[in-house]
């Protein structure tokens, strides 16, 4: 039995891996900002922030595969070429240098000898503003070409100590124990060097304390506060559980988009990297590890949204589910039973043209008419049972129809059984399983009309945040429930595949007979 | 709503068992094995009235001969509503329908609208006009300039039949005009989806192996999104939707359902002497499927289609009653309906466009049923 379950989930991979291509497909069709704002040759603030927008969404990344994975090593080397050859992309690369700080240094300040005089000064003048951060030189230092270049090798022959990874975990460990302005400072001076670090730390610790001094250790060395001005990024010992969370994720977000930024990959880590460096694998990761982003719309972590949300529409589902299988299995097996009787035919009238009114029609007419009686959630489960309950009649009558004419049936009667018995006991018994199997693939229609049905009766769940999210084309809403619907769906399937082996042996057999050929 | 599972579902377990013996994936099999197990010994195919549920009482009568009327009574709808769709312009417009002013004679003015007749003021056209044939109603889906302003939110009255809506626009002008952009663009995304379902069905039917696991793997795929969702994530994908984007987002959650009955019929058929027959006579694959193969689908695929128009139209109105669906301002039920939400004393807002519209579902779904129940003999 468990085999057999196995076997069940298992054939669901190849559709979920599918599954998540079609939505890949579909973030694919979002617009590349870069389309619409074109961005003035020199203006070096606006193409950064365009880099964001697109990082953000991995734009810069290969689509399927990629051949060349870029790290840290990569992007200095392209970076000094630029600013020695002195092209249109230098203002943008010294901008850059100055960004990515501390965890450049290892791969810069060694070469710098390497360097023809006029280029060295200005790469050193354009890691100013890393020295400003760790708060050593004077401004003479960094502001003159000769001086700034003397000072960064002299910088390296003093420090590169300090830029080991050994030392920084040291440090940072140190940090998440116990508060130190020294340890603090020792953390600064290695700069977005301890990044790396800092975020594993963030990852495990729990202590409000010591995950503040580490945000504001991050938000320092990255320039992110000061960048916005605010300080959005930075946690106090005494946030809030809420805040706390949505911090943490925002800086995980965050790391999970520029870790290429910051970290050498190595052998190994360069061929993973080919294939995780790449839109589609970091967007699927993100998606498993539960790094769905942030929602534009009001800033919340998506993840702790469809937590909030995503109860009410299930339960709203279920509960439809229920309510039109307790109307609906009567009223099919009294119509199977009177086949071909006015019964049946009425039955069959009202099953049709339930099925053909739109569920919006209904859900406005309780709406309208039954407020005075409706309390909470009983009018849109009500209007959503509709949306399955023909099938499930339909369904029910057919099985039972079925039932009815098995042989077993026919013994029952004429060994005298009562007829209420043989309805119950011998056909109903047989014919309820499909029905109860079929709740699973009635999960794609309950979703589509609970998606209608909370708008109607404003009950904020999924589909309600669904419609303001196209209202503001939050496009990282839309991607998260359109992979969560199908991923449910998926399992209702299975689910469903699985409870039809559990409660007919025969299907058991057949499956395991297909497998086996 | 909008995405109930196709009635086919169920009926679809009474035909034979359409998968092939070898392993089946599960997904595309699910909907033949829901309600019966495939391998059980079956009931002979024809069910004579007496054999059928010894517990039932008389039977009344035949319950195929209903089914088939009822059919024939949809089938009748369909077509008017399709009339009233091709011309919408000769029953409701804000121009004649052939009328001369000036001196010149203009045909059918209301559909190709003549600059020098649209823009004059509805008012003087009718008194400069020498002679006019009006439509029944003299109204178009939108205000017309200088046509006398209609009270907004107003209830039927002599000028407007059924009432207007929030823009002062004639309700039952929107409602007759809203027939052609729903029953269209169903038509043509019903369409689309069959095409691209027979051929992508068809290949993996005929050809099996890495083809059939490469479409069947596809067809879940799509499949597992509830279609409302996957049209919705489309429209906002996308910057700014147009009715194309629709369209394809529609065809797109569709085939799937085509491909799946197709493959399955082109499976079952392959196992069939005549087929064996013509390939040892030397016929092309091509020819096989065309001559010996389709002529079997196409029973199961008409009635695909009929079930598949009432669907088009339902997601059509809900994603309009959502105000995310058709952009511009082109009449349409859902979109008259949704104003209800603002002015829910305006009845006749949801009363006109919605009577039609369960008038379209209906007529088709009782359309699908009957013809299926006339190629399926188990359920006469």
């Amino acid at each position: 039995m468990l085999a057999f379950a196995l076997r069940r989930a298992i054939w669901a991979i190849p559709t979920l891996f599918g599954v998540s291509l079609v939505v890949f497909l579909l973030t694919t069709l979002l617009p590349d900002p870069e389309a619409d704002a074109p961005i003035a040759a020199g203006d070096v603030a606006a193409r950064i922030r365009l880099d964001e927008l697109r990082r953000a969404r991995f734009l810069d990344l290969p689509r399927l595969i990629n051949v060349a994975p870029r790290d840290i090593r990569a992007t200095v080397d392209e970076c000094t070429a630029h600013i020695v050859a002195e092209d249109e992309d230098s203002a943008f690369c010294e901008a850059r240098l100055a960004h990515i700080g501390g965890a450049a240094l290892p791969h810069v300040l060694p070469r710098l000898d390497d360097i023809p005089p006029a280029s060295r000064g200005r790469i050193a003048l354009a890691l100013a503003p890393v020295a400003r951060r760790m708060g050593i030189g004077d401004e003479a230092d960094l502001t003159q070409p000769d001086r700034a270049a003397l000072f960064w090798v002299r910088f390296w022959e003093d420090r590169s100590v300090d830029f080991t990874e050994p030392a920084v975990r040291r440090s940072v460990q140190r940090i998440t124990t116990r508060q130190s302005e020294l340890l603090e400072q020792d953390i600064r001076l290695v700069d977005t060097f301890a990044l790396q670090q800092l975020m594993a730390a963030l990852k495990t610790t729990r202590d409000p304390a010591a995950l503040s001094r580490l945000t504001r250790l991050a938000a320092h060395v990255t320039g992110r506060d000061a960048a916005s001005g605010a300080s959005s990024h930075v946690l106090e010992p005494t946030s809030d559980r809420a805040r706390v969370r949505a911090v943490v994720s925002e800086w995980l977000s965050w790391w999970y988009v520029h870790e290429t930024d910051y970290i050498v990959l190595n052998g190994g880590e360069k061929v993973t990297a080919s294939i995780a460096q790449t839109r589609f694998s970091k967007w699927v990761l993100g998606a498993v590890t539960g790094q769905l982003g942030l929602s534009t719309r009001d800033g919340l972590p998506i993840f702790d949204k469809l937590i909030a949300r995503g109860p009410i529409t299930l339960g709203m589902s279920m509960l439809a589910m229920l309510v039109s299988a307790l109307v609906g299995v009567p009223i099919g097996v009294i119509a199977a039973w009177r086949r071909g009787h006015a019964i049946d035919h009425g039955a069959a009238g009202v099953v049709l043209l339930v099925y053909s009114i739109p569920t919006f029609l209904i859900a406005e007419l309780l709406a309208k008419f039954g407020h005075a009686s409706g309390a909470g959630l009983v009018l849109p489960v009500l209007a959503l049972s509709t949306v399955s309950l023909s099938v499930v009649t339909q369904q029910q009558r057919a099985s039972m129809i079925e039932a009815l004419g098995q042989d077993y049936v026919r013994s029952a009667r004429a060994k005298g059984a009562r007829t209420l018995r043989v309805a119950i006991v011998h056909a109903l018994r047989n014919a309820l399983v499909p029905t109860v199997t079929i709740a699973g693939v009635q999960f794609p229609a309950l979703v589509g009309g609970a998606f209608v049905v909370e708008e109607v009766f404003d009950v904020r769940g999924v589909g309600w945040e669904t419609l303001r999210a196209i209202e503001s084309h939050d496009a990282a809403w839309i991607v998260a429930v359109t992979l969560l619907c199908a991923i449910v769906t998926t399992a209702c399937l299975v689910a469903s595949d699985i409870a039809y082996g559990v409660l007919d042996p025969r299907v058991r057999e057949t499956q395991a007979r297909r497998r086996s050929t | 709503m909008t995405d109930r599972p196709s009635r086919s579902d169920v009926s679809k377990s009474k035909r034979p068992e359409a998968d092939g013996p070898e392993s089946v994936p599960l997904l595309l099999a699910r909907a033949s094995r829901v309600s019966a197990p495939p391998e059980t010994p079956r009931r002979p195919t024809t069910v004579r009235k007496d054999a059928a549920p010894p517990l039932a009482g008389v039977h009344w009568t035949n319950p195929g001969a209903i089914t088939l009327r009822l059919g024939k009574a949809g089938l009748l709808v369909a077509a008017l509503l399709l009339l009233l769709s091709i011309f919408a312009d000769l029953v409701a417009s804000d121009l004649p329908i052939i009328c001369k002013v000036h001196g010149t004679v203009y045909v059918l003015p209301n559909v190709t609208r003549p600059a020098e007749l649209d823009a004059m003021d509805r008012q003087t056209l009718s008194e400069e006009a020498e002679w006019a044939v009006r439509p029944l109603v003299a109204r178009g889906p939108a205000v017309a300039p200088g046509e006398d302003r209609a009270p907004l939110l107003a209830p039927g009255q002599a000028g407007h039949l059924l009432g207007t809506d929030r823009e002062g626009r004639d309700v039952f002008a929107r409602t007759v005009h809203g027939t052609r952009s729903y029953l269209v663009f169903a038509l043509a995304a019903v369409a689309a989806s069959l095409a691209l379902g027979v051929v992508l069905g068809a290949v993996a039917g005929l050809f099996g192996g890495a083809a059939d696991a490469l479409v069947s793997r596809i067809v879940e795929s799509i499949s597992a999104f509830p279609p409302l969702v996957l049209v919705l994530g489309a429209l906002a994908a996308v910057p700014r939707p147009t009715l194309l984007t629709l369209f394809f987002a529609i065809a797109l959650t569709r085939w799937p359902e085509v491909a799946r009955l197709v493959r399955g019929e082109v499976m079952l058929a392959t196992t069939r002497d005549y087929v064996l027959a013509a390939r040892a006579l030397g016929a092309s694959p091509f020819r096989v499927l065309r001559r010996h193969i389709m002529p079997n689908v196409l029973g199961p695929l008409v009635v695909v289609a009929a079930s598949g128009v009432s669907s088009v139209v339902l997601t059509e109105a809900s994603l309009d009653f959502l105000r995310v669906g058709t952009p511009g301002g082109a009449a349409s039920w859902g979109e008259t309906m949704s104003q209800f939400r603002d002015a829910p004393n305006a009845w006749w807002l949801l009363a006109f466009p919605g009577v039609l519209l369960v008038v379209t579902i209906v007529a088709y779904n009782l359309m699908g049923e009957a013809l299926r129940t006339a190629l399926d003999p188990r359920s006469r």
